[in-house]
């Protein structure tokens, strides 16, 4: 809602308040002023100047040579405007000035003639839109005056962030009551005290058909109209709050509605068969509508239509029609202040996606009892400007009329629910300085009436909010509440998230944050087959983008899209990770599961951002991201429900994503958790990645059901240990973490640590064969053990190794 | 005999000043320390001493045996370590040597901190589902069909009555009826709206919190949410509230801190007036509590809601939201 002072003082007196203080008072009440932006400010150079002579420029057809008078001087101006004359009073920016534009006026040779300023026209002073000559201002009026001054233009135009509840300050009528309640005022409204209209004596009908959508409808018809532009001042408040000066019928209904926030409707009277006016909704045959903006429009049955004895003229709340629109031929009119339904303006607006002024108003709430003083008003305006005579009489039906809201406020309610202290005779004057009706002596349970205007006003609790902020809410104390501590149980799942970021942080990742929504043709990118469930996306009906357009079922696109976007800005050495929910779909009209997943990704340097004086440019590669899931794991103390968590190679489970070759599934017994690889060269294209990509995809709600390796102490060894290299020759076929594997899974006695140092082949050792170095550290927690005793274990294991791996000893050492 | 022992120790001590390398300090050992060394050669002679005198000149020998060795020991350690590094040799100028270290995102990092800080004050954390109801996401909270407070929700829709959360707010309703008050709960959580240009993306953090109880008061409110702001910006900062409209909260505040950028005095950011909103609260519109069930004349609440992005930008003056879900490293790395 934008209004200007000059406007807003016609009601109120805004004596003693600057244009912020003012701004800061309707802020404080709930009137949020998003702008106070000083009008016409690039003009204070401007001034009127006198055209005394006229003659055609010697070097330019089209340029004139002028002489202008300015005050006691007179200047030479070259001048290009079509109806620049000999005695016309027009405006004049003078070198030095600068024009709102920023331009600059110099004094200036125009094709060899000087010219000492420039004669301007309303846009180029930023007044209006006008641009087909100079000025033409009041002959009547001297040279050398500020143009500010003599067009009335030093003013301040306010803009007000309406909240919903506020329809009844749509309207400067509305702004001036809350003035008036601050500063101790009564508004002065244009007019007062209405005639009945009862409808006799006038040569038209109204019928409303659906008196549940159109609660109150008046109508008058004035005759001898004369269509021409609005006189300055109205054309120039129009414009100041950003509407565009049509004529004076069209404009004078705009006027009133932001005046008074009853939307008004002007038709051709001439236009309307049987001059009738009959509110109702369309027929089946009346499927289609133009509107005045020169648009055909779908109607539904429901839209509630103005029509005249055989048709549409108007969508009612929303737009009129073009065939009844008022042009420069029209002499009659039929004025339209009415009321309707909120919710159904409200969805008819939106199903013709047609929001406008008007319609804004009604969703919101009209005051039906304000509908007989715009009408009055407007009639008033249009007598004056449009030299309109109003037909004696004129229809004002008001099927939904009700009684004024009354409801009781206790005032130890509203005490208690502010934490104030008020009497009930200070509770009922900071109601009455709002125009709420509270009978004389005030007890403990005040009779509140409403107005009619604040629709908004329907319960107790409502009361309480108007006397909170006429109090002021920061008037209010402040407190704490009372009640029992208690420190709450923790979410269970929220601590698995924060201790996976920790962990993984720790080894250097980056938490991304991706858009739950992504691209569907993800799916395909990621080869994803065509039965598989991560292609059964919940769709958004209205995505903004086909990018944004169904919500994730996996983390992975999302960050291999960011691993390109920072590859694309130099970022090659990448560690990141995302815990984020992702959502399968379930059934139609069902909420999705929504589930936390983990995801984390690896490319470039192992050790991204180290100095390389001390890091060589090793580049991550598988054993990065299977380690950082095993730390993940480890650290968290997460166990299988059947054991160990397996990584392993499982060509039936392996991701479509995956380099074949290169991929592991993380497993419970037969469960998948997740799984960790190298992404394949053609999924890493379709994300337009060059380089080497490892992954690690974690179903972390799936940690909870999982136990915990319990924190338990282990007492300290008191005996020292002995430790026992081993180094076989086997088949290349077989894998070293096997023969790990086999040396913890047979639990021999005293082992207390075994790990693989060395895999090689190739110079020295013989084709097919590979050499395997391990490393098995023995203790007893009874004695030190001694040679003898280690290398009978020691046997054991290396017999049981070349047993079963048909491999050769190569060599040992202590 | 005393003072041989005296004597010899002057001595080895003036020895033990010369000496400057490996070769004069193994022939220090042996002369002086050695099991044929002077010391031990005076110490042999105590069996001739008088018998009365033995046990002090005993104790004299030990204790000047110590100190010579204490004082080998001294300079053996200066010898060798002198030798690997003198000052000239290590280049203390170079970089330390860090592993990589990673970081949380910043919207996590400014979420977590204000958890922190309501969880302080005995708030639970809860979290609901991203795909909503329609019917927890605005019929429970006083927002029907065809309201124009819709408006304020650009809403993405998955069917008729399935949406993507406009805000955290549902989980009022949720927890309200399956719980009995005293409640405290604050709900972080990503929340979604069609609209995206240079000041929104259409998915940000929310955390929405609320507390009911017996007689709980717009005062109590203000008393929370200052505590808030104090611990989560600075203690001083002034701050403001000021009438609002939310469909769930009767009456409805808006809270505004003066401008972390300018200080009050005015700037791009507060839009030249001196203060910036970020947050939106107000007592729980009784027709929220006997949707789930309470009686408004018995049980009184607040609820308040803020953008953890905007927090974030107030925080650490980032000047564009976009950045937030790029997840570029450059940007990642800043926190």
């Amino acid at each position: 809602m934008k209004f200007t002072l000059s406007w807003l003082k016609n009601y109120v007196s805004l004596d003693g308040l600057t244009p912020d203080q003012l701004a800061d008072r309707l802020t404080m009440l709930g009137l949020e002023v998003d702008a106070v932006q000083k009008l016409y400010e690039g003009l204070d150079g401007i001034v009127t100047a006198k055209v005394l002579s006229v003659a055609r420029h010697p070097n330019a057809d089209r340029l004139s040579l002028c002489e202008v008078e300015v005050g006691d001087e007179v200047v030479p101006v070259v001048c290009g405007a079509p109806n620049v004359r000999a005695g016309l009073i027009t405006a004049i920016a003078r070198p030095g000035v600068r024009l709102p534009d920023g331009h600059k006026i110099k004094k200036a040779k125009v094709r060899g003639e000087v010219s000492m300023g420039m004669l301007c026209s309303w846009r180029e002073l930023g007044i209006s839109v006008d641009h087909s000559g100079i000025m033409e201002l009041d002959s009547g009026l001297a040279s050398g005056l500020s143009l500010k001054e003599v067009l009335d233009l030093d003013d301040t135009m306010v803009e007000v962030d309406l909240t919903p509840n506020r329809s009844d300050c749509a309207s400067v009528i509305g702004i001036a009551r809350e003035v008036a309640g601050f500063t101790g005022q009564k508004i002065t409204p244009p007019v007062a005290g209405i005639s009945e209209l009862d409808g006799s004596g006038i040569d038209f009908t109204v019928t409303i058909e659906e008196p549940e959508l159109c609660p109150r409808y008046a109508a008058r018809k004035l005759t001898g109209v004369v269509i021409k532009p609005s006189p300055w001042w109205l054309q120039r408040q129009l414009m100041a709050v950003g509407m565009r000066p049509i004529n004076n019928i069209v404009d004078i209904t705009n006027f009133v509605m932001l005046e008074y926030g009853q939307p008004l409707h002007a038709f051709d009277f001439q236009k309307l068969a049987g001059s009738s006016i009959i509110v109702r909704c369309p027929r089946d045959e009346e499927t289609t509508f133009t509107t005045l903006d020169e648009t055909e429009r779908t109607l539904s049955p429901e839209m509630l239509m103005i029509c005249d004895a055989e048709r549409p003229v108007a969508v009612a709340g929303v737009m009129g029609g073009l065939d009844s629109e008022v042009t420069d031929a029209t002499t009659e009119i039929l004025l339209e202040s009415a009321c309707f339904n909120p919710v159904s303006i409200r969805r008819t607006a939106r199903n013709l996606n047609l929001p406008s002024e008007a319609s804004y108003r009604f969703e919101r709430g009209v005051d039906p009892n304000g509908v007989p003083y715009a009408m009055k008003r407007a009639v008033q305006l249009m007598c004056e400007f449009a030299e309109a005579e109003v037909v004696a009489g004129g229809v004002d039906e008001y099927p939904g009329k009700k009684d004024l809201m009354q409801i009781d406020c206790r005032v130890q309610r509203v005490n208690e629910l502010l934490g104030i202290d008020l009497t009930p005779d200070q509770t009922a004057d900071y109601l009455r300085s709002i125009e709420f009706g509270v009978p004389g002596s005030a007890s403990d349970v005040l009779r509140v009436t409403v107005p009619s205007f604040r629709m908004d006003i329907e319960r107790e609790v409502d009361l309480v909010e108007e006397i909170a902020r006429l109090v002021g809410y920061n008037e209010i104390p402040t407190s704490q509440p009372f009640i029992g501590m208690d420190y709450p149980r923790r979410d269970p799942l929220r601590v698995l998230r924060q201790e996976s970021s920790a962990i993984l942080t720790a080894q250097g990742f980056f938490e991304a944050i991706n858009y739950s929504f992504v691209a569907e043709k993800h799916c395909d990118m990621l080869g994803l087959a065509e039965d598989d469930s991560r292609r059964q996306c919940v769709k958004l009906l209205n995505p903004l983008t086909e990018d944004q357009a169904v919500m994730r079922t996996m983390l992975l696109p999302g960050m291999l899209e960011n691993i390109r976007r920072n590859i694309n800005f130099q970022q090659t050495d990448i560690r990141l990770f995302e815990i984020g929910k992702v959502f399968s779909f379930v059934a139609e009209g069902v909420q999705p599961d929504e589930r936390y997943q983990l995801c984390a990704v690896l490319s470039g340097a192992r050790y991204p951002g180290a100095s390389p004086l001390y890091f060589s440019d090793d580049r991550a590669d598988i054993f990065d991201v299977k380690g950082a899931a095993q730390t993940l794991l480890q650290t968290l103390r997460i166990q299988g429900k059947s054991g160990e968590i397996r990584f392993a190679v499982e060509p039936d489970q392996a991701q479509p994503y995956a380099d074949a070759a290169c991929s592991l599934c993380i497993m419970d017994g037969d469960k998948l958790l997740g799984s960790l690889g190298k992404l394949s060269r053609s999924t890493a294209r379709a994300f337009a990645v060059k380089q080497d990509v490892f992954f690690l995809e974690l179903d972390l709600e799936a940690f909870l059901d999982l136990p915990r390796l319990e924190k338990t102490f282990h007492a300290l060894p008191r005996f020292p240990s002995v430790k026992r290299d081993i180094a076989l020759l086997v088949p290349e076929n077989i894998s070293a973490g096997e023969l790990l594997q086999d040396i913890l899974t047979h639990k021999i006695e005293h082992v207390v640590y075994a790990d693989i140092f060395d895999v090689y082949s190739g110079k020295s050792i013989e084709e097919g064969m590979k050499s395997v170095a391990l490393t098995v550290t023995y203790r007893s927690a009874e004695g030190t053990l001694d040679d003898e005793t280690v290398d009978g274990f020691h046997k054991k294991i290396v017999d049981s190794l070349m047993s079963r791996f048909h491999g050769r000893y190569r060599e040992g050492k202590k | 005999m005393e003072n041989e022992l005296q004597r010899l120790k002057a001595e080895a001590e003036k020895a033990l000043q010369n000496i400057t390398d490996k070769a004069n300090l193994e022939e220090f050992r042996v002369t002086f320390l050695g099991r044929k060394g002077l010391l031990s050669s005076t110490m042999k002679q105590l069996g001739q001493v008088p018998k009365e005198d033995r046990p002090r000149l005993g104790q004299l020998a030990n204790t000047i045996k110590k100190a010579v060795e204490d004082l080998f020991l001294d300079k053996k350690d200066a010898v060798e370590s002198g030798a690997a590094l003198t000052a000239e040799d290590v280049d203390l100028s170079l970089p330390g040597r860090s592993l990589p270290f990673g970081k949380l995102h910043p919207v996590t990092q400014v979420m977590e901190e204000i958890c922190l800080v309501f969880e302080g004050m005995g708030f639970a954390v809860a979290e609901g589902p991203d795909v909503e109801t329609d019917h927890y996401n605005f019929e429970a909270l006083n927002i029907p069909k065809h309201h124009p407070a819709r408006d304020m929700h650009d809403t993405f829709y998955v069917s008729e009555s399935i949406l993507l959360r406009t805000h955290t707010s549902p989980m009022q309703a949720r927890i309200m009826e399956n719980q009995e008050p005293p409640l405290r709960y604050i709900a972080p959580g990503k929340v979604y709206r069609c609209d995206s240009d240079i000041t929104h993306t259409p998915m940000f953090v929310q955390v929405e919190g609320f507390l009911v109880d017996r007689k709980v008061s717009f005062a109590d409110l203000k008393g929370v949410l200052s505590s808030f702001i104090h611990r989560m910006f600075k203690e001083d900062l002034p701050l403001r509230f000021r009438p609002s409209f939310f469909p769930f909260t009767e009456p409805s505040a808006e809270v505004d801190i003066a401008c972390v950028i300018c200080g009050g005095s005015g700037c791009r950011v507060c839009k030249r007036t001196g203060w910036i909103e970020i947050l939106g609260a107000g007592l729980i519109d009784p027709e929220v509590l006997k949707m789930v069930g309470y009686d408004p004349d018995e049980f009184s609440g607040f609820a308040f809601g803020l953008g953890v992005e905007r927090i974030a930008m107030l925080k650490y003056g980032i000047d564009d939201i976009r950045l937030y879900y790029e997840n570029d490293l450059r940007f990642l790395d800043q926190f």
